[in-house]
């Protein structure tokens, strides 16, 4: 296949990725950290099954690359109040405890697997430290609310 | 005898002139690699740049706002921490990119671009400059904080844009670099980014 073609196959496949998955997955933090578990942690490629069987292993692989490093571009743009909603959000959609949540993100730091591979340094730290803000915001927010209602601080995981 | 002594010096005096040529060829045989770390730390240097680079997200007034107005002094604080250690990192990588475009340029560059002399000496202050003033900024960032440091983040980032125009327009010949490397082509409009092409 030629640069050219491969190219098209590319934005072709990324533009079926797009309508078909990620478009039902709204916020870009919740499709950063779904297109970081469609990749191998051994080797950096990506797999999707269902691309798999219209586009070859390579041509899959860039184009969810692609939506990855979008989907990072969006989150790096967000301001941090919107991060923090980002965040919010996601906990919810997860049904973990907001406590546990907490003290897994603080202390095991798995966003820091989920941003593309040739992220450049820089921009990985800003989002790493953004969240470490927005975790520290969201804490301050549960124990201000479970101070108001006594009992309401979920159970602690393993991790804390 | 004379005329085979004379013989020997012209035989030895090309032998020396064929190892200068062959010196000379060296450097073009690595070009690729060359131009690549050059093209490399160009566009490093101009995703570090504000608006859309980093730097510009980083200090972004809407996050200070937003952190001052709706968050407990602890918060502040660690949000003030965060942004002085990426501020000092920001100042680090500057320092780091700006360092391999002067080697570059004393060491290549005179092979690829006709520089005129008030072009090389633009560039060597510039780079003497801004090494310093990035090593100052460090300084000033760990002493003070951010906060009093915010005004020399603008004026160097200001150099290094400046650099970038002068380095870009002087290397001109750096765009057949772009691509070459082993990172692809990134979105666009998302010059943060795209720092490690």
């Amino acid at each position: 296949m030629d640069l050219q073609a491969q190219q098209a196959a590319v934005q072709a496949a990324s533009q079926e990725m797009r309508r078909r998955t990620l478009a039902s997955i709204p916020r870009p933090l919740d499709r950063l950290i779904y297109l970081a578990s469609l990749r191998d942690y051994n080797s950096g490629l990506y797999y999707h099954d269902g691309l798999a069987s219209r586009f070859s292993e390579e041509v899959v692989c860039e184009a969810l690359a692609e939506c990855h490093r979008e989907a990072f571009g969006e989150l790096f743009s967000l301001p941090l109040e919107e991060l923090v909603e980002q965040v919010e959000a996601y906990v919810n959609s997860t049904h973990a405890g907001w406590a546990d949540f907490i003290a897994a993100w603080r202390g095991l730091e798995p966003y820091r697997v989920a941003v593309p591979v040739d992220t450049e340094r820089l921009s990985a730290e800003f989002f790493f430290s953004n969240l470490k803000v927005s975790l520290a915001i969201l804490e301050h927010r549960l124990r201000a609310s479970s101070e108001r209602q006594p009992g309401a601080w979920p159970r602690r995981s393993p991790a804390q | 005898m004379i005329q085979l002594i004379l013989f020997l010096l012209i035989g030895a005096g090309l032998l020396l002139v064929l190892f200068a040529l062959s010196r000379r060829a060296v450097p073009a045989e690595r070009s690729a690699t060359t131009l690549l770390e050059a093209r490399q730390a160009l566009d490093a240097l101009q995703g570090m740049l504000p608006p859309s680079g980093a730097l510009g997200r980083f200090l972004a007034e809407g996050d200070l706002a937003y952190i001052t107005s709706c968050t407990p002094p602890n918060i502040q604080q660690l949000f003030m921490r965060e942004r002085r250690r990426l501020a000092i990192f920001w100042a680090g990588q500057v320092h780091h990119s700006v360092r391999a475009l002067r080697s570059f340029h004393l060491g290549q560059a005179r092979f690829y671009a006709k520089l005129s002399l008030a072009t090389e000496m633009e560039l060597a202050l510039s780079f003497t400059a801004l090494l310093l003033i990035c090593r100052a900024l460090q300084i000033a960032l760990y002493l003070g904080g951010l906060s009093p440091a915010r005004p020399m983040l603008g004026r160097t980032a200001r150099l290094v844009a400046k650099l970038c125009v002068v380095s870009a327009t002087s290397f001109a010949f750096l765009e057949s670099a772009r691509g070459r490397g082993p990172n692809r082509e990134r979105p666009e409009g998302n010059s943060a980014l795209t720092a490690t092409n």
